[in-house]
């Protein structure tokens, strides 16, 4: 089984977040730059099925130069192979021109599989793994928290209000990760090691047949006009009495009598 | 269990400015000599940086012996223009010094973050070929048959849960094995500790001592008068510790109107009410540094200790198939207040050795201890000296302090005795001493912090589900007689909140852990009276995660 990860570098979200001077974008000088978590648990749910079924684990990543660090994690979990679209002209593309250009990387190699993380923390738009599965004509499977591969099927459980839906979808086919899918391993250090001797494509638009006016920043369907930080977080003020009854008291008469919520 | 091994010539432990100087030259020396050395670093951090703190104020020439086109190759500096004002503050005013001291003249030192600064020696180690494993913790040191000669680290399991059962995504630890060794771990290393006992490289020497510095990197207005005066490099003595608490303030400029600001506590004070927090917190109250934070905000925060015993507390810097550099190795200058530009030098200097130790295949401490002649001869030892009796004169109370001071001055750093003694840390609170500590309380969330917010502007944090890291011999100690006689100091020279005394219903007391918010400063370890605090490693990756400090 073929299976294909597709990950995205984002900022770790512990980094200092600052506002830049357009008000549209993040200053990125201080930040360190980690995979997606929901990647995460998309590449160790791709390492599972391979060891239980053989095949082949390549990561998709479209990024600047820094995006190969994150390719290279992937790898020293146990990816076998990575393949990078690096160009200039890609950058600041939306959801949509994103899809577009992982998809046109996708389709020049044999897969049965594709696993996406549901959203990338950076931006939230929950777009891309949906578009992908469109533009490859493929069946899209959304926030699973549980997959099982049957014979050219996957079956997949979804959490829903109140309980769990199970869906099946025939392959090759798409389905982006819920949390409680699985526990990403750790990348070991002789993984690490191995991961600088496997094979990472660097690849261009014009490799992959793209018309860089399709994406990239200046051809934004959907343009960030401003970004605002959240409210400044107020004081914590710390509940301190000697018993869990007097503390619980103590929180009621602040909601009643402080804040009027109860 | 069978662990993987993993050969190099070369293993460097904790990637601090000496380890990444000292990888970084003999990885040059090397291809000079058009040698292969393979050469790996691990560093318990999540990523190159993430763990260093300091002022900083760098002299660069250990920088410029090890690469003169620093600046070409992107040097993160903040600041040249080196303009030092000194102040001794009273509660309320300022004095400045009419001139400041030969040992704090700053002209041709960088302003840097040492974050950053290492986060940049990390891009050229990789560039040369360095092996650097960051999110890799050091948790074992590992000798050969005979027990004598280090061969290399083990690194910490991962994916082990609260009682120490592995978890589904279980990862064992590896064994890194060097030809050589290099111990870098900065200020009381948890590896050195061990390799202390067993080999003895501490014996006959002055007691290690710290002292705790809280910082700060703090955006203030563009438009605030503080960009416009006539300095750029502040420190202060006075207020808030007083003149019997080691110790002092410091202030300096750097880029985009960020100002990086910190007070230092010497470790041997003799207050258990003291807490090096609210010290740091009434430091910034004061008008003169208040005025150029106002209308601030704090970016970043945290607190490291620094190793300020000097020479005459310098461990065995060679023993068979290792050597110590840097921090671990009371490298730093406490006089001029810096560090960075001795450990860098102790580290290159400890590669040169290396390297012709490796060349004859002999790496017992009789080659290795080359090293130290090369520290000897070199001008680590020149400044130490000078400053040998500094850290000393400094712990003296009140006025005497500076009569010792002005002695050594004009003795070239002798005074009245030499060697001045030293005390250990652990041994000097007083009972009888105790001051409930001035709690500053109006945080506002903004400029003025909570412990816990600090910890969040800190960016630490730890897998919650693993083993805690601080290991406390004796519980039932904490709750009496480190309570009846001290009212448990560790909850307050504790600067990440770690440790809290709950009253538990029937009224009894209990010391309640949260080692998730360590800094991995090692003030608990240093400063516990009773020695009954022991840190170890967490999961490699845990801890701060500074970029800008």
């Amino acid at each position: 089984m073929d299976i294909v990860v597709l990950v995205k570098q984002v900022p770790d979200t512990e980094s200092l977040v600052q506002i830049a001077g357009d008000g549209a974008s993040i200053k990125k000088d201080d930040i360190k730059w980690v995979m997606n978590p929901y990647d995460e648990l998309a590449v160790e749910e791709a390492l599972r099925i391979k060891e239980a079924k053989g095949g082949s684990v390549t990561i998709v990543s479209v990024g600047p130069q820094k995006t190969q660090e994150t390719i290279r994690t992937a790898l020293a979990m146990g990816a076998d192979k990575g393949i990078h679209i690096n160009d200039p002209l890609a950058e600041g593309s939306d959801s949509l021109a994103t899809a577009k250009i992982l998809a046109a990387a996708v389709k020049a190699i044999p897969f049965h599989l594709i696993i996406a993380g549901q959203r990338a923390v950076d931006e939230d738009n929950y777009q891309v793994g949906a578009a992908v599965a469109e533009l490859l004509g493929i069946p899209h499977v959304s926030l699973v928290a549980k997959a099982e591969i049957l014979d050219g099927k996957i079956r997949c459980q979804r959490a829903v209000e109140g309980g769990t839906v199970v869906v099946e979808a025939t392959l090759p086919a798409l389905f982006t990760t819920q949390r409680g899918l699985n526990e990403p391993r750790y990348a070991s250090l002789p993984g690490i090691m191995k991961a600088k001797k496997k094979p990472l494509e660097a690849k261009t638009l014009a490799d992959l047949g793209l018309d860089p006016a399709a994406v990239g920043a200046a051809h934004r369907k959907v343009v960030v006009k401003a970004l605002r930080l959240p409210p400044e977080r107020k004081a914590v003020r710390m509940i301190q009495a000697e018993t869990p009854q007097a503390i619980a008291a103590e929180l009621v008469r602040i909601l009643h009598e402080e804040a009027k919520l109860i | 269990m069978e662990r993987e091994q993993l050969e190099f010539d070369v293993l460097f432990v904790g990637a601090g400015p000496a380890n990444l100087a000292g990888a970084i030259h003999l990885k040059k020396l090397a291809q000079q000599q058009g040698r292969e050395i393979e050469v790996c670093i691990i560093e318990k951090g999540e990523s190159i940086g993430a763990h260093s703190l300091s002022g900083a104020v760098l002299d660069p020439k250990a920088l410029i012996d090890l690469m003169p086109d620093f600046r070409e190759k992107g040097c993160p500096i903040e600041e040249t223009d080196l303009r030092d004002g000194v102040f001794y503050l009273t509660a309320t005013g300022q004095l400045r010094l009419p001139y400041a001291p030969p040992s704090m003249h700053n002209e041709g030192c960088f302003i840097i973050s040492l974050s950053r600064f290492c986060a940049w020696l990390g891009t050229i180690a990789e560039e040369l070929g360095v092996n650097i494993f960051p999110g890799f913790a050091g948790v074992e040191a590992l000798y050969d048959e005979a027990g004598r000669r280090v061969i290399g680290v083990r690194t910490g399991d991962k994916g082990v849960n609260k009682d120490g059962k592995p978890k589904s995504n279980f990862e064992p630890g590896v064994d890194l094995l060097g030809k050589v060794t290099v111990f870098g771990e900065g200020p009381k290393g948890s590896l050195i500790r061990e390799v202390g006992k067993k080999l003895g490289i501490f014996a006959g020497r002055m007691p290690q001592v710290f002292e705790t510095a809280v910082k700060e990197v703090i955006e203030i207005p563009a438009a605030s008068p503080f960009l416009a005066s006539p300095f750029t490099v502040l420190h202060t003595f006075g207020y808030p510790l007083g003149l019997n608490t080691k110790g002092g303030g410091f202030l300096y400029r750097m880029k985009e109107n960020r100002v990086s600001l910190g007070l230092v506590v010497g470790l041997d004070y003799e207050d258990p009410g003291l807490e090096p927090y609210q010290e740091f917190l009434r430091f910034k109250k004061h008008p003169l540094i208040a005025d150029i934070i106002r209308h601030g905000k704090v970016l970043q925060q945290g607190a490291k200790t620094l190793a300020a015993g000097g020479l005459y507390t310098m461990p065995q810097l060679a023993v068979d198939g290792a050597l110590f550099v840097g921090d671990s190795a009371s490298m730093l200058n406490v006089q001029r207040l810096k560090g960075i530009h001795t450990a860098m030098k102790s580290g290159m200097l400890a590669a040169e050795t290396i390297l012709t130790a490796v060349g004859k295949g002999d790496v017992s401490a009789a080659t290795l201890g080359d090293y130290r002649v090369k520290v000897e001869g070199s001008w680590i030892r020149n400044e130490l000296y000078a400053a040998r009796n500094f850290g000393q004169a400094l712990s003296q109370k009140g006025i005497a302090k500076f009569i010792t001071l002005g002695a050594q001055f004009v003795t070239g750093g002798r005074g009245f005795v030499d060697p001045m003694n030293i005390t250990d840390d652990a041994s000097t609170l007083q009972a009888g001493r105790f001051r409930p500590s001035t709690q500053v309380q109006d945080h506002d969330g903004k400029l003025y912090l909570d412990k816990l917010t600090g910890v969040y502007l800190s960016g630490t944090k730890h897998e919650e589900d693993q083993p805690c890291h601080l290991l406390i011999p004796d519980k039932e100690l904490c709750v009496t007689r480190c309570w009846e006689t001290f009212r448990s100091p560790c909850t307050r020279f504790c600067p990440g909140q770690v440790y809290e005394m709950i009253q538990e219903e029937g009224g009894r007391r209990r010391l309640k852990l949260t080692p998730s918010n360590c800094l991995h400063c090692k003030t608990c370890e240093i400063k516990d009276p009773f020695n009954n605090i022991i840190w170890t490693c967490p999961e490699g990756g845990g801890g701060p995660n500074y970029s800008i400090v």
